[in-house]
């Protein structure tokens, strides 16, 4: 019984050094991961050694919660050390090497990350994986109703003279914006979506076709001191474009606020969903988040969603509740405020 | 280095300077001035997070100016450290305010900006919030931990723990709003790009730090109060892990070269 017992102490003794080994060896990880940049870390925390190591912490962790009485017994600790297995087993369950598993083992076929083009108008069922790779199909299609950008408003015009002197002007047509005396006003006649022009017989005709490209530009008039006006269009993607003679430099600038898709999903010929996601309002639909990617910067005809598999998110979510319900209930709860009563009595 | 020549670093910098006039006045044994003093400070720190408040029209938390701004408002910290956790270094806490303000006041650009759609989420506040708050508590660990290495009590009154004592009960205080912190960045993440983790360093430095008070609990859960001065190390070891996450995107301009990802 003795030796039992002697030896069970060594054997509780050794897994809290490995504890404390996994835990060193994970800060070291870290440190290093965050001197190779996120692209290479990511590659090096999936390559066997380290699937090795989070292996060996799970067990760890197991093996803790069999072998110490408390670890299982007070609530708060058991909250912790599960929930610690929860997030680790789920973002292997997560990772590649886990949908490749699942795909060998029961079959199921699902994408972990990829992207997806949609044309306005167009849907799309293709997701492109990382280079080299064919795409692959979704089980249902996404329809890209519009796709357009907000911006914070007032958008500005920025005035600048060629010693230097410079205004923001708010962009609001009609309105006179003074320069001062020695420089005159500025009045802003029209902002412009799309702006194009077209040759009409003889006559140059200058139109605002949103529907069908993205130009954004001002029209705006200058009046010197002395009442002489003269016209300018300032267009916000070709900036810095200014003759030799002209007094001011003129810039259209404009915060982008957000992004928006207008999706529908089309599954069996029938529109199953329909959301406009933006930048942190990701649609979840059949297994997959899609979020907001990036867009045709040239003429605002298409967007990219990016498409990531939802596999193990509910196991590391739940991981994360016990986690955190675990130290609140054990630290604060138990620790801190329980022992300060003991003392009182 | 840059000196603000603002209403608004006037205010900070009367705060920063209230403050060590507290620590000052701590040190030379008048307490009673000190803690005035302090209050003092406080209040104008707070005028300084007010004002960026009304300037901006948004809860002031979205780059490091306005984060280091309100961790200048630590006294009801050390006043419920005090009152509920019989945790002392109040002194501690008036130099910690200095510590926190001077980024504001002379490194960081106070420019207002608009909110670029990433951060346009609900969980933008609270996650930062957070963890601002763990930090100042495991700052006050750090505080007795050098305490205790030095060989110092916190201070001649009874009713309030020793340092070892104190240091832990810092971090167990601490600790789960680091947590907390994490997981609410982690759940951002999923929500704004995609992943809930992404391995990028400031994510790792926070996971970093976290697991240093991982050890910290497992070495003391093994060791107990035998060996206290490995306990304290940790410690600080996490404090020192901590400041390297909030200022890597600073610091890894040193280490050009070896990072893919700096900004
Ligand atoms: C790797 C395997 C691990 C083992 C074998 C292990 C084991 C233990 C043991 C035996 C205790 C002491 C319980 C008691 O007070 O009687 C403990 C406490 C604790 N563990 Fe772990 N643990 C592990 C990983 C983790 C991880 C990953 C976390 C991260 C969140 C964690 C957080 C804690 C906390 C917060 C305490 C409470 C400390 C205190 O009350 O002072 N543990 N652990």
């Amino acid at each position: 019984m003795g030796i039992k017992e002697s030896s069970k102490k060594k054997f509780k003794r050794f897994v809290m050094w490995a504890c404390l080994l996994l835990v060193i060896l994970l800060i070291l990880v870290s440190v290093y991961g965050a001197f190779i940049g996120a692209e290479r870390a990511q590659k090096f925390v999936n390559t066997p050694a380290l699937a090795v190591y989070w292996f060996a912490f799970i067990l760890i962790l197991a093996v803790g919660l069999v072998l110490f009485r408390r670890l299982v017994r007070v609530t708060g600790l058991l909250l912790i050390h599960v929930g610690g297995i929860l997030v680790i087993a789920g973002a292997l369950w997560g990772s590649e090497a886990g949908h490749k598993l699942q795909s060998r083992l029961f079959g199921i076929e699902k994408i972990r990350t990829g992207q997806m083009v949609i044309y306005e108008g167009e849907s799309e069922n293709h997701v492109l994986l990382e280079q080299g790779q064919t795409p692959k199909e979704l089980p249902f299609s996404i329809q890209l109703n519009d796709f357009r950008l907000e911006h914070y408003k007032p958008a500005y015009l920025l005035v600048e003279t060629r010693g230097g002197q410079s205004w923001k002007v708010p962009v609001e047509v009609g309105v006179e914006f003074s320069l001062g005396d020695d420089f005159g006003t500025v009045t802003i006649k029209r902002a412009f979506e799309n702006f194009k022009i077209r040759i009409e017989g003889q006559e140059r005709k200058i139109a605002d076709e949103p529907q069908s490209g993205y130009n954004p530009a001002l029209e705006v008039e200058i009046r010197q001191p002395n009442g002489e006006a003269a016209s300018r269009y300032v267009f916000e993607r070709f900036g810095g474009h200014a003759n030799p003679e002209d007094e001011f430099l003129l810039r259209y600038e404009r915060v982008i606020s957000d992004y928006i898709s207008e999706l529908e999903i089309i599954k069996d010929g029938k529109v199953a969903a329909a959301k406009n996601i933006e930048v942190n309002h990701p649609l979840y639909f059949g297994g997959y988040h899609f979020y907001q990617n990036s867009y045709d910067a040239e003429n605002g005809q298409y967007t990219v969603l990016m498409v990531v598999s939802d596999t193990g998110l509910g196991l590391v979510y739940a991981g994360y509740v016990m986690l955190c319900a675990g130290v609140f209930w054990h630290l604060w709860v138990r620790g801190v405020f329980a022992r300060r009563k003991l003392k009182d009595k | 280095m840059e000196i603000k020549y603002t209403f608004q670093g006037l205010l900070v910098y009367i705060a920063m300077g209230t403050y060590f006039l507290a620590f000052v006045t701590s040190l030379l044994r008048c307490r009673k001035a000190g803690r005035v003093l302090y209050l003092f400070g406080f209040v104008i720190a707070a005028l300084a997070f007010g004002y960026r408040w009304y300037d901006v029209r948004h809860v002031p938390l979205q780059n490091l100016f306005e984060v280091f701004l309100c961790l200048g408002m630590i006294y009801p910290v050390s006043l419920f450290c005090r009152r509920v956790l019989r945790v002392g270094g109040g002194c501690g806490d008036m130099l910690i305010g200095v510590i926190v303000l001077f980024p504001a006041g002379f490194v960081f650009n106070a420019e207002p900006q608009q909110l670029p759609p990433a951060l346009q989420s609900w969980l933008f506040v609270p996650h930062v919030a957070v963890y601002m708050l763990s930090y100042v508590f495991m700052a006050k660990a750090t505080f007795h931990a050098m305490c205790q290495l030095a060989g110092k009590g916190a201070g001649p009154d009874e009713k309030l723990l020793g340092p070892e004592e104190a240091t832990y009960r810092m971090i167990c205080f601490g600790f789960p709003l680091l947590t907390l912190g994490l997981v609410l960045g982690s759940w951002w993440g999923k929500i704004a790009w995609g992943d809930y983790w992404g391995w990028d360093p400031k994510e790792l430095w926070s996971l970093a730090s976290l697991l240093v008070y991982v050890g910290y609990f497992h070495f003391r859960y093994m060791f107990g109060k035998k060996r206290p001065r490995i306990n304290s190390t940790w410690a600080i070891a996490g404090m020192a892990v901590i400041v390297i996450t909030l200022l890597w995107v600073n610091l890894s301009r040193i280490f050009s070269g070896l990072h893919s990802y700096a900004t």
